[in-house]
């Protein structure tokens, strides 16, 4: 009963959430019906399709897609377990957090894109620079994800780990990371997603153009879009960035409902 | 059947006796100070089963986890076995007031946790477990997590969880509060079975009078504000008890009326 209320309910709320979509769709529609577009601010809808359809078949868009999505991911992977690991040791121990937490608070101050000049210089304009800042952008919302879910365990709970006697290991593994796995995994979303958003800048902004030739992605392919006033592409990756973006975003959400049961219910 | 865990004997006889000297304690609520417990001073003999009942905030569970060691009086002594208590212990063992049980644990694991730091093959544990949920009535939901428990069932695992390590000295916080009074009263009379198998000792906080008779060998009333004992009723009824005896209806007329005369007091 419940569970199939619950899944009509679930229906209902992707109608309505496609609904502005929609209609701001069949507004630039029948603007172009009605020939009011400029082409240089926006182009046709079918237009659009044309670009895509042509961007599947020459492989360009699969391409960028592919390359951004690695990066990304990549990225993500890298700075979401280094910030694992020293968010929980910060959580843990008042030690590490006197150490490391004032100046993981201070770096987190600076927005991820001032770190561009500074990290050029270190690792160029290659991979290794755009990965780096990536995974820098996803370490600092999963460690603190992660700090505070180590710090905040319920004193209940800990008490029921002194009371049964256990060591210091089997507390971490039965009680306090189980209890920091709803704060962690909103860390990891989080983190997933600044991964996402500082892949496209990295791919903009860095090593495009002039100076290093073409880098690779949807960034890339975004920034020579702009660069030739091509509309149609630059709507083309735009409505790609938004749609991975969210897939990710509902992908990682869905696994981690699936890991936590007692919280969903 | 019972499991090999659960056969073995009592490590030690004679053990879980305890002895409260001038414990008090006061806690700082929003600016006023509580004083939670007034110079308690209470014996219990090693294999006594104890009960204490008294109004909502009279220090009942402030006792207990001193009992358990999770907290310590501000000025007294707390003594079991002839040693001061500085921490929790295995040898004590704790039913708390609300479950407890860890949301991410299935009823099994939560109540295996209990044995994770006790020698013992994983077997024997396993086997010890499985004894323990079929006696509190759990079985079939031995992969449930807490969630999926109705509040009864919830503090039954909890008891289970509790009588696991098998401590001399067991604490019990209103541990059949939640529970029907069919699944009471048999739960009332497998615990007197555990207590007179095991030789443990047993201090529990109920609010049922009936209970506290029925099942214990001294009932200790207490007040609040300061949280004190008011009075100790020793029972000596031979068990089994019939709750209808003249003798049992008495102690409890007693008894309700001692704490029915606080509450006028304390208005
Ligand atoms: N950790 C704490 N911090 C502040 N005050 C506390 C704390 N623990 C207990 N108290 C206070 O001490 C008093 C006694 O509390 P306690 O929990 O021992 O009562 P109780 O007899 O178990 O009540 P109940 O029957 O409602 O469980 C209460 O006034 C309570 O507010
Ligand atoms: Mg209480």
């Amino acid at each position: 009963m419940t569970a199939s209320s619950n899944r009509v309910s679930q229906a209902g709320l992707i109608w309505r959430a496609l609904v502005l979509p929609a209609a701001l769709i069949i507004i630039w529609a029948v603007l172009d019906a009605f020939s009011l577009l400029n082409s240089n601010i926006l182009v046709s809808p079918t237009k659009v399709l044309v670009t895509a359809y042509q961007g599947f078949a020459d492989g360009s868009i699969p391409g960028a897609t592919a390359a951004t999505l690695l990066r990304a991911l990549t990225g993500w992977t890298i700075g979401a377990s280094v910030g694992l690991v020293v968010g929980v040791l910060i959580g843990l121990s008042g030690i590490a957090r006197g150490l490391f937490d004032p100046s993981i608070s201070s770096l987190r101050q600076i927005a991820l894109f001032a770190w561009i000049p500074l990290f050029s210089a270190w690792f160029g304009n290659g991979e290794i620079m755009k990965v780096t800042l990536i995974s820098l952008g996803a370490f600092f919302p999963m460690a603190l994800g992660a700090q505070a879910g180590c710090q905040n365990v319920p004193a209940p709970f800990r008490e029921v780990g002194r009371a049964l006697e256990l060591s210091r290991f089997a507390t971490l593994t039965k009680i306090i990371l189980p209890a920091a796995v709803p704060a962690i995994l909103t860390g990891l979303e989080l983190s997933l997603n600044i991964a996402w958003l500082g892949t496209f800048g990295a791919e903009y902004l860095i090593g495009t153009g002039y100076i290093n030739g073409m880098g690779d992605g949807l960034g890339a392919y975004l920034a020579a879009a702009r660069e030739y006033a091509r509309m149609d592409q630059v709507l083309l990756g735009v409505l790609f960035l938004a749609l991975i973006g969210v897939a990710l975003d509902r992908l990682v959400i869905g696994l981690s409902r699936r890991l936590i049961p007692w919280r969903t219910a | 059947m019972a499991d090999s865990l659960t056969l073995s004997p009592p490590k030690k006889l004679d053990a879980g006796s305890v002895k409260i000297a001038d414990v008090s304690k006061t806690f700082r609520v929003e600016g006023r100070t509580v004083h939670a417990l007034d110079s308690v001073s209470l014996s219990i003999e090693a294999g006594e089963f104890i009960s204490i009942v008294g109004p909502s905030g009279c220090g009942k569970s402030t006792l207990l986890r001193f009992l358990a060691g999770l907290d310590g009086p501000d000025s007294g002594r707390i003594i079991v076995d002839g040693e001061a208590i500085d921490r929790p212990s295995l040898r004590r063992g704790i039913v708390f007031q609300d479950h407890r049980l860890l949301p991410w644990f299935s009823v099994e694991k939560n109540i295996g946790l209990s044995l994770h730091s006790v020698s013992g093959s994983e077997v024997e544990k396993r086997e010890r477990v499985q004894y323990l949920i079929d006696l509190v009535g759990l079985t079939g939901f031995e992969k449930a997590l807490p969630h999926e428990l109705s509040g009864g069932m919830s503090q039954r695992a909890a008891i289970a969880r509790g009588l696991a390590p098998r401590p001399p000295l067991l604490l019990l916080d209103e541990p059949l509060g939640a529970l029907d009074s069919l699944t009471r009263s048999h739960l009332q009379d497998e615990l007197l079975a555990i207590w007179e198998r095991e030789k443990c000792t047993v201090v529990m906080v109920t609010h049922d009078v009936e209970e506290a008779i029925y099942l214990s060998d001294r009932v200790v009333v207490m007040e609040p504000r300061p949280g004190r004992i008011s009075q100790i009723f020793n029972i000596r009824n031979a068990r089994p008890r019939y709750r209808d005896d003249p003798e049992f209806v008495t102690t409890r007329r007693e008894i309700t009326e001692l704490l029915g005369s606080q509450k006028k007091k304390n208005h």
